[in-house]
C-alpha cells in the first residue's frame, strides 16, 4: 500500500545544509495505522509531506497504491492527492470563506464530483460527527474541536485509500482530541483507510497499530 | 458551478470584507470605468470630426480623378483629343454618373495699373462642387475673394486674362489676353485663400491656356466603389497618358494623419486604463496574500496549479468587467448625449463644424473593450501565475490561524 524507500531529504538553510531525512524506509499495508513521533525538527511534517505527494524526496522512492510519487508531474500528482489522499492539518486549514459543508464538499468540486450526491456524502459525514446542524456556519463561528472534525469529515469525504493528519489533536483539549481521535478511527475502519498519523503525544500514539520513531532523519520502530 | 467560478465568485465577494483589498478593487474598477469611458468619447470625438471632414472631403474632392500626362497625347486607341477619348471612356464605365473636364493653368489678371498672378481653373459644365460659389456664372469670371479685395473688383468689373503662352504676332511673340467679365466672387473659407483659384469657362480657358494640366473628375452613381471603378478604369488606359487618382489617394496624406491622430490619441488614453490595470495586479496580489495558506490547502487537496490559476484570471475578470462595461457604456452615452444636443461649440469660422461632433462606432467601443480586457488579462496573469506557483507547503506554513 505504501512502500518508502530510501528517502533523503535535505533542506539549505543559508548556507547550511540540513540533512532532514536519511535513507528512510517504511511500509505500510492497507488498513493499517502508524504514528511517527520524534522530537520537533526531527522531519515529522517532512515525510508527512512526502507522503502526501506535497514535496519531492531528494533521493529513494515512494509509491502508494502502485503509483510511484516521485516520479509522476506534477498534475498528476495533484490529481493523485485529490482521488487517494486526505489531509489532516495540526490548525486545521478550514477555508474561512466557505461554511462548514462547502469546506467538505471541496475535495470533490476539486475532482468535478456530482454536486447533489457530494452534496448528500458530505451532511452524512457531518451528520456523523454531529455538526449537521452547523453545516452552513463558516469556520469563524465554530470553536476549535468542531473545525477539526469538519477537518476531518473533509479529508475523507471522497473515501481515500491513505489518511494522512499532522497532529490533528496538536492545538485541541483533552477531550476535543478525544472525540477526534475516536471519530477519525471509527471513519477509518469503516473504510478501511490506511492512517499515518504525527504526534508529539505518546497517547495518540499508542492508539495506532505501529510506532515509528523519526530522530536524527532515521526511523526507528518502537512497537 | 464549477470548482474554478466558484472558488473566483466566493473570492470576489470577500474582497469586499478587507478594506485595503476594497479600497484597492474599487480603484480598480473606478480606473477601469474611467479607462474606457475616456477612450470611448475620444474615439467617438475624433470619428465625429473625422466624419465631418471625410464629408468635406466627398462634397470637394472627386470620387475619381483622371490626369492626363503633360502633353495629353496618348489616349484610348483612336481618339483624337486624348480628354474627349478619356472622358467618353469613363462617362461609359458602370458606375460613374458623371465626367467633367478641369483645366489648370497659371496666369495673371490685370485691372487698370494692377497685375496679380493666379492660378486659372477651366471648368466645363460647372464650377466643381468645392468651389462655394453662390449664383449662377454666365460666361465670364468668378474671382475668389482673396484676388477681388487686392485688385479692388467687384461684380461687374471687366479684367484681363493673361495668358503666359505667346501667340505669334507680325510683330513676333506676344502675350495671350481676353478681357473678361466679373459675374461672381467666392469665399473659399480657406485660411490659405491666396492660392483659390480664378475660375472660367473651358472653352476659354483652352483658348488661352491651351492644353494646361487638364483632368477630368468623375461623380459616382451612390453606392458604387471608387477603388473598383478606379481599377477597372486603370486597366483600360495607358498609364504613360493618364493618372487614374481615387478620392482616398488623393488625399492619403490627410487619410494619414487622420489615422495617425486616431492612433496617438487612443494611445494616450489608454494609459488610464494600463494604470488601472496595475491597480488590479496589486489587488489581485494583495487578494492572493491573503488568501495565501488557502491556496495551498487547495493545492494540497489536489485543485492542480492549471485551476488555481484559472481562479485567478477569473478573479481579474469579475474584479474589472463591472467598471470596464460601466465605462464603456456610460462613454458612449455621454458621447451620443453630447452629440444631440450638441453641447460643446467650436468657432465655426476656423473648423468644419461649428460644435463638437461624437460618433460612436460599435467597432471603435471593440477595440476599446478589448484593449482594456487585453491589459487587464495581462495583469490578472501575472497574479494568477503566482498563484499557480505557490508551494503548498509553504502557503500553508506561512499563516496558521
Amino acid at each position: 500500500m505504501i512502500a518508502v524507500s530510501g528517502v533523503t531529504r535535505a533542506y539549505r538553510d543559508g548556507a547550511v545544509r540540513r540533512q532532514v531525512l536519511r535513507g528512510v524506509d517504511l511500509r505500510l499495508a492497507r488498513g493499517e495505522t502508524a504514528a511517527i513521533v520524534g522530537p520537533s525538527g526531527s522531519g515529522k511534517s517532512t515525510l508527512l509531506n512526502i507522503l502526501g505527494a506535497l514535496d519531492t524526496p531528494d533521493a529513494g522512492s515512494v509509491r502508494i497504491d502502485g503509483v510511484d510519487l516521485t516520479a509522476s508531474k506534477p498534475s498528476a500528482l495533484a490529481g493523485f492527492r485529490n482521488r487517494s489522499l486526505g489531509f489532516v492539518f495540526q490548525f486545521h486549514q478550514l477555508l474561512p470563506d466557505f461554511t462548514a459543508l462547502e469546506n467538505v464538499m471541496m475535495p470533490g468540486r476539486i475532482a468535478g464530483r456530482p454536486s447533489s450526491p457530494l452534496r448528500a456524502g458530505a451532511l452524512a459525514l457531518l451528520e456523523r460527527v454531529g455538526l449537521a446542524d452547523r453545516a452552513g456556519d463558516f469556520p469563524q463561528q465554530l470553536s476549535g474541536g468542531e473545525r477539526q472534525r469538519i477537518a476531518i469529515c473533509r479529508a475523507l469525504v471522497l473515501e481515500p485509500a491513505v489518511l494522512l493528519a499532522d497532529e490533528p489533536t496538536g492545538n485541541l483539549d483533552a477531550k476535543s482530541g478525544e472525540r477526534v481521535l475516536e471519530l477519525m478511527d471509527a471513519l477509518r475502519c469503516r473504510r478501511d483507510t490506511t492512517m499515518v498519523l504525527v504526534t508529539h503525544n505518546p497517547e495518540v500514539a499508542k492508539r495506532c497499530g505501529r510506532v515509528l520513531r523519526l530522530d536524527g532523519g532515521r526511523l526507528t520502530a518502537l512497537s | 458551478m464549477g470548482f474554478v467560478w466558484h472558488i473566483a465568485v466566493r473570492y470576489f465577494r470577500s474582497t469586499r470584507a478587507d478594506a485595503h483589498i476594497r479600497a484597492l478593487s474599487t480603484l480598480t474598477a473606478g480606473g477601469l470605468a474611467v479607462g474606457t469611458a475616456a477612450l470611448v468619447l475620444a474615439l467617438a470625438a475624433l470619428a465625429g470630426f473625422q466624419s465631418h471632414v471625410l464629408e468635406e472631403l466627398a462634397q470637394h474632392t472627386p470620387a475619381l480623378q483622371i490626369e492626363l500626362a503633360g502633353d495629353g497625347a496618348a489616349g484610348p486607341a483612336g481618339a483624337t483629343d486624348p480628354a474627349r477619348g478619356l472622358a467618353e471612356l469613363a462617362a461609359a464605365t458602370n458606375g460613374v454618373a458623371g465626367v467633367q473636364e478641369l483645366l489648370y493653368a497659371q496666369g495673371w489678371l490685370a485691372a487698370g495699373e494692377r497685375l496679380f498672378a493666379v492660378g486659372v481653373l477651366g471648368y466645363e459644365r460647372a464650377p466643381p462642387p468645392w468651389i462655394p460659389v453662390d449664383g449662377e456664372a454666365a460666361s465670364g469670371l468668378i474671382v475668389p475673394v482673396s484676388v477681388a479685395l487686392r485688385m479692388g473688383l467687384a461684380v461687374g468689373d471687366q479684367v484681363r486674362v493673361v495668358s503666359p503662352r505667346p501667340g505669334l504676332t507680325p510683330v513676333g511673340p506676344q502675350p495671350r489676353t481676353r478681357t473678361l467679365p466679373v459675374d461672381l466672387i467666392y469665399g473659399s473659407g480657406r485660411a490659405d485663400d491666396e492660392d483659390d483659384p480664378v475660375l472660367l469657362p473651358l472653352e476659354r480657358a483652352a483658348a488661352l491656356f491651351a492644353r494646361g494640366d487638364r483632368r477630368l473628375d468623375l461623380t459616382l452613381a451612390p453606392g458604387a466603389d471608387p477603388e473598383e471603378i478606379g481599377a477597372f478604369l486603370r486597366r483600360g488606359i495607358d498609364p504613360a497618358a493618364a493618372t487614374v487618382t481615387t478620392w482616398r489617394e488623393a488625399n492619403r496624406a490627410l487619410l494619414f494623419v487622420l489615422r495617425l491622430e486616431k492612433g496617438l490619441v487612443f494611445s494616450a488614453v489608454a494609459l488610464i486604463v494600463a494604470v488601472a490595470s496595475f491597480a488590479l495586479l496589486a489587488a489581485l496580489s494583495m487578494v492572493l496574500s491573503s488568501k495565501r495558506s488557502e491556496i495551498g490547502v487547495l493545492a494540497a487537496m489536489g485543485a492542480p496549479p492549471g485551476r488555481l490559476q484559472r481562479v485567478f484570471l477569473l478573479l481579474g475578470a469579475l474584479l474589472s468587467v463591472g467598471g470596464a462595461g460601466l465605462g464603456g457604456a456610460a462613454g458612449a452615452a455621454l458621447a451620443a448625449f453630447l452629440d444631440r444636443y450638441r453641447i460643446i461649440s467650436t468657432p465655426s469660422d476656423v473648423y468644419v463644424v461649428d460644435y463638437v461632433p461624437f460618433l460612436v462606432r460599435g467597432a471603435d467601443v471593440l477595440v476599446v473593450l478589448g484593449v482594456t480586457v487585453l491589459f487587464t488579462a495581462a495583469a490578472a496573469a501575472v497574479g494568477a501565475r503566482k498563484a499557480s506557483l505557490l508551494d503548498p507547503v509553504e502557503a500553508m506554513r506561512s499563516a496558521r490561524t
